[in-house]
């Protein structure tokens, strides 16, 4: 699929603000399965110092500075963006959920690197804490000997199934136990809860965030700005790689979905940090537009 | 019982009970014997005689406590005051065990070196199995921000390097911990050896030890050689989490010793991708930055948001190679105490060496044999968490809740946990002067290496360390911290013959010398030198005055409430109760057979002015200035500090003093302290901006302090006249002066001459107004070619004139024209209002007033 990508966020300062340091990962990777073409990056006011480094995880992090006296801060990203079918699942793929938790924990030596590198994930992370109430819940998908890939996708949509969007019930402060008890939350929630519980059960697991193409309703044009940040999970497959899933939408990610990074949890791949002086109370507006590039009259819809 | 082996009964005095132990002794060989490298110090001691001894020690320890060293935190705070005892008896190294030690250490450095660059690199040793990446992706202190892809410039992110070792029950040495982001003590070292060889110069003279200057200097060709070539003058800063921090002595005596800027995180920002300090000339740029801040507080945008302390922005200037920063950021994962149990294969692997330090046995709870291990024996283990630096648990040691609590955590997060033998050490001699005998210890010895200058452009592997030939011991049990030691000592490696004497001090600088016109001054620095200025003479003026009062209160007749002189002093030293005030408290106070109720509510609320509690009492008003003498404490000399010390002690004295003689003393003696702090500044501090924001600040208070003191004994005092006028003279300091000049009995428009028109008296506000603007002519100032001046400046010409304008005759009434008094009322208050104005002024247009930052997103999430 071809997408025109176009992201803004927008604060506005209650007062003025006189120097700010930010960072943003919002310049999605290249991937296998993804390529980017004509990334642009606009900050207003201008940016000074403005440069692009690869994380530890390997994203893409976009630093600058503004120096000016300023009161609102614009940061926009646009991109093409191409995506093509993800890796199938295959023989490989096929390995029982104890083996690949064992895995895990067989001592390092004897591992490959690939399972080496994914042990970081196994670990607790800043909004992921590994707690019993999670293996708990994740116990019912893990039965004895079952694949790792069946387990997660049965996990998966039983988050969907169980719990309930809803935008008011969580911040990003809410822990996970509230949400595990509460059954309610964002894609945020949802993939923090999956993680853990992925991780309660001794496995490895990776936070993703990207955009997701939406649809409108039927027989209504799509509007601008309607799309949003998108957040789901990986799940490390040993001897294969990591299997995308999404618990929000209970399924498995598609060409519908873009990936901007990754890492260990939300912390990791916050789209947009900041310290500044000054400023005051701040107001974010957030719009996303994932446009298909169908024909010429979608084009025309990104000035 | 136990027999000295020696036939020597001096030195069988001296060792008493020391003799005898069966493990490992660094004093007494096997056949109890003193060994040879000790010899010559025993036999300088008994030569010098116990009592000597103990004397000697007593020097060093008031040697000590004058300079202020402590690691006390809140030196401040009067109930806290604690601080080292400095034990005269060193740890003496031979030549032979310095050989190997010396090795040992400098393979050390080496390995970390090359293991920091792996991990923050290539990270090899974690694919190759090395290192499990649970035990380095857990640890606070690994930084992933500081693990991006590689930079193309290399530079070496290990500089210095402290390591704490100990010899144990075999005789073997054994590390106990790495200190690799801000190795503590080489200023204490430092000045351990200049104390002792202070105390001690015929046994430091003679001795054949190696000095230790020449490792500072070192420090100071690595710091200089890794600003390169970059700049003609690079600019070297230490930073210090501030007064508040436990190291903050060394962090100012190393900022002095190296000539270095002493700053804060307030005081540093980034800006167009440079870090520049906040100076009074404006933005100075910084290349290196010796930091003494732990790694996840250096910078709130990259790691942990909740800093106060850091700079936001630091780690991608650093990254871009536009500072550098000493030890680089993240390299506190070094300080893995589990590092220990695998050294010895990192060793083998990276250098292709057999390690020659071992660590203490040490298991990783993270490997799941091991776990089953410590599981199986778990009080037979030191535990350690490593989100919980410092702390240790011991199962034997613990209630049986903490115990199931500590099992829970062990197995849900072994990772975490690394499992210590308990240490059985060797003893060490120590002198205890109560009991003028030597005593066995144990001593935890800290030393210090550097990269060599001339390898920093090298590739890592080819880096190689010096050592500091000596370092900082301290007395504890094996692993026990620092500071929390009681008693610390100087090492002593002992050199083949005497060395040629190094003086400690100025000689040692490096091979940079920048002469500083002073505009590179922290504006921070300004600020507190300020502040330090002004609460220094408000200390004065009040002690001079509370001095008079008691002085008042003595020679009146305590009966008589009405035609005394103290209410007035009450008022002068802002202490007088309002009417109803007066009413409940003479009412509380009651009939009493010998004293006035008035006189007792004034004896009550001048002794209540010596207690920590009031607001505006002098131990308050010192502890404001002691806070802004801190803060400057690299400004300071050593003799004006030693002044500040004392000040301290009479205050922490003052509060109990309950009696009006004593107190008046306390005062005396207060008042001369400060003479003295001041005319050291006057005489040792370079006449540059600091000096002028010192002596401005001074100069405020002064002049203010006299304006009000004036308006309230001609004017405003409910008993005007002749006992109050002396009191004016005295706060002053000026009868003596009045007396040879005028000859006469005290007249108001004598005392208007000398106190306010006479430029030549340093105590008139003519003086002082003069003073004051030459001082201000003389800041940094922004428009310095036009003719505009700025509000300082107009300020005091606007005061100067009012007094220059004044009609001397109009004055000559006061006692019987009430026009005169209208008139003076008037001036005075004209001159009061641009001088109050004036602080303002000069603490706007000069003192940086950062804003606290703030977060774009807050996540409030455990760290």
């Amino acid at each position: 699929m071809k997408y025109k990508l176009r992201h803004l966020t927008h604060y506005q300062y209650s007062g003025p603000a006189t120097l700010s340091h930010n960072e943003a990962r919002i310049l999605p990777r290249q991937l296998p399965w993804q390529t980017c073409s004509n990334t642009q990056l606009i900050i207003s006011p201008d940016a000074i110092g403005l440069s692009e480094r690869q994380d530890f995880f390997g994203n893409r992090v976009a630093y600058f500075a503004i120096e000016a006296v300023h009161n609102s801060l614009e940061v926009v990203v646009s991109s093409d963006v191409e995506t093509f079918p993800r890796p199938a699942q295959d023989f490989f793929s096929g390995t029982a959920w104890e083996d690949a938790a064992a895995e895990m924990s067989r001592a390092v030596r004897t591992g490959n690197r690939d399972s080496i590198a994914a042990r970081l994930f196994v670990l607790d992370s800043p909004f992921v804490m590994r707690q019993p109430a999670l293996r708990e819940y994740a116990l019912a998908s893990f039965a004895p000997g079952r694949l790792l890939r069946d387990a997660l996708l049965e996990l998966n949509v039983r988050i969907f199934n169980e719990f309930t969007y809803d935008e008011d019930s969580t911040t990003l402060a809410t822990p996970l136990q509230e949400v595990l008890e509460h059954k309610r939350g964002v894609c945020q929630d949802f993939a923090h809860l999956l993680i853990g519980c992925l991780r309660a059960m001794g496995l490895a697991a990776r936070y993703v965030s990207g955009y997701m193409e939406t649809s409108p309703p039927p027989g209504q044009e799509k509007l601008l700005g309607a799309d949003a940040t998108h957040a789901w999970v990986a799940a490390f497959i040993p001897g294969w790689g990591w299997q995308e899933v999404d618990p929000t939408n209970g399924c498995v990610p598609d060409e519908r979905y873009i990936v901007l990074g990754w890492g260990r949890d939300f912390a990791d791949v916050t789209p947009l940090k900041g310290v500044m002086t000054g400023g005051g109370e701040h107001k974010l507006t957030v719009a996303v537009d994932v446009l298909p590039v169908i024909d010429v009259a979608s084009e025309r819809l990104l000035i | 019982m136990q027999p000295s082996g020696t036939k020597d009964p001096a030195l069988r005095d001296l060792l008493g009970d020391y003799p005898g132990h069966s493990g490992h002794d660094e004093l007494l060989s096997p056949n109890q014997q003193p060994r040879a490298h000790w010899q010559p110090l025993l036999a300088e001691i008994v030569a010098m005689g116990a009592d000597t001894l103990v004397a000697r020690s007593e020097e060093a320890q008031s040697l000590l406590h004058e300079n202020g060293v402590t690691f006390n935190p809140y030196e401040d705070d009067p109930g806290q005051l604690r601080s080292w005892r400095l034990d005269c008896m060193p740890c003496v190294i031979s030549d032979a065990d310095w050989s190997y030690l010396e090795a040992g250490l400098r393979q050390r450095s080496r390995l970390l070196a090359l293991l920091l660059d792996d991990l923050y690199g290539q990270r090899q040793v974690i694919d190759e199995g090395l290192l499990p990446p649970e035990l380095v992706y857990t640890h606070p202190g690994f930084l992933f921000s500081a693990a991006d892809v590689p930079s193309l410039v290399h530079r070496p992110l290990l500089i210095f390097h402290g390591t704490d070792v100990i010899r144990d029950e075999h005789g073997q040495w054994q590390v106990l911990a790495d200190w690799t982001q801000s190795p503590a003590g080489v200023g204490y070292a430092l000045e351990n050896r200049i104390t002792l060889s202070r105390a001690l110069p015929g046994v430091y003279r003679d001795a054949p030890i190696k000095r230790l200057a020449g490792f500072l200097q070192a420090q100071h060709r690595c710091l200089a050689s890794l600003a390169g070539s970059q700049r003609q003058e690079p600019n070297i800063v230490l930073w210090t989490p501030g007064p508040g921090s436990p190291g903050y002595f060394e962090h100012a005596w190393l900022a002095n010793y190296m000539n270095f800027p002493l700053v804060e995180g307030d005081d540093l920002v980034v800006r167009d991708g440079q870090v520049a300090v906040r100076t009074l000339g404006g933005l100075h740029q910084v290349d290196v930055i010796m930091r003494q801040i732990n790694d996840p507080w250096c910078d709130p945008l990259e790691l942990r948001p909740d800093s106060l302390l850091g700079v936001p922005g630091l780690m991608q200037a650093a990254r871009s190679g536009h500072v550098h920063i000493v030890n680089a950021l993240g390299a506190g994962v070094l300080e893995h105490p589990a590092l220990a149990a695998f050294l010895p294969n990192l060793c083998q692997r990276l250098l292709g060496e057999t390690l020659m330090l071992r660590g203490r046995d040490a298991l990783w709870c993270g490997d799941l044999q091991a776990l089953e291990q410590i599981r199986g024996s778990m009080d037979e283990w030191v535990l350690r968490d490593i989100t919980r630096p410092g702390k240790t648990f011991r199962v034997d040691q613990m209630g049986l809740a903490a115990v199931q609590s500590l099992r829970l955590d062990l197995q849900s997060r072994p990772h975490l946990f690394t499992a210590q033998k308990p240490l059985q050490a060797g003893v060490t001699p120590g002198f205890n002067p109560a009991s003028k005998t030597v005593e066995r210890q144990t001593t935890t010895l800290r030393f210090f290496s550097a990269i060599e200058a001339d390898d920093i452009n090298k590739p890592v592997n080819e880096h190689s360390f010096r050592i500091m030939p000596g370092g900082l011991a301290w007395v504890g049990e094996p692993g026990a911290p620092l500071m929390k030691s009681r008693v610390v000592k100087d090492i002593w490696v002992l050199a083949q013959a005497p060395q040629p004497h190094v003086s400690m001090l100025r000689q040692a600088q490096g091979p940079i010398l920048v002469t500083r016109d002073g505009k590179d001054l922290p504006c921070r620095v300004a600020e507190s030198l300020f502040w330090m200025g002004r609460y220094g003479e408000r200390l004065d003026i009040r002690a001079r005055l509370l001095r008079e009062a008691l002085g008042r209160l003595l020679q009146e007749s305590p009966q008589e409430a009405v035609v005394t002189l103290l209410p007035d002093l009450l008022t002068a030293l802002g202490v007088a109760p309002d009417e109803e005030e007066l009413a409940d408290e003479l009412a509380a106070i009651g009939e009493h057979p010998r004293f006035s109720p008035e006189y007792l509510l004034a004896r009550d609320r001048l002794l209540n002015l010596l207690t920590d509690q009031a607001p505006d009492g002098l131990p308050m008003t010192f502890s404001h200035f002691v806070r802004n003498s801190r803060a400057v404490r690299d400004h300071l000399g050593d003799d004006a500090w030693r002044s500040v010390s004392s000040i301290r002690q009479r205050c922490n004295a003052i509060s109990r003093t309950k009696g009006v003689v004593a107190g008046q003393r306390l005062l005396e003696a207060i008042v001369i302290d400060l003479a003295a702090f001041f005319g050291l500044c006057n005489e040792t501090m370079p006449h540059h901006y600091g000096w002028r924001f010192l002596d401005i600040g001074r100069f405020i208070e002064r002049v203010l302090g006299t304006l009000q003191l004036l308006k309230l004994a001609l004017l405003t005092a409910n008993q005007p006249g002749i006992p109050l006028w002396e009191v004016v003279l005295a706060t002053t300091d000026n009868f003596t002066v009045y007396r040879r000049r005028y000859r006469s009995q005290l007249h108001p428009s004598a005392i208007l001459d000398l106190l306010l028109f006479d430029e030549s008296n340093p105590r008139s506000v003519g003086y002082m107004l003069k003073r004051l603007g030459r001082q201000v002519a003389r800041l940094p100032s922004t428009s310095e070619n036009t003719s505009y001046r700025n509000l300082e400046n107009r300020l005091i010409i606007q005061a100067t004139s009012t007094l220059h304008l004044v009609d001397i005759d109009s004055l000559a009434d006061l006692q019987h024209s009430e026009d005169a008094r209208d008139i003076l009322m008037a001036l005075l208050d004209d001159l009061i209002e641009p001088m109050a104005e004036l602080s303002d002024a000069v603490s706007h247009s000069h003192f940086s007033h950062v804003e606290a930052s703030r977060q774009l997103v807050t996540m409030d999430v455990a760290h």
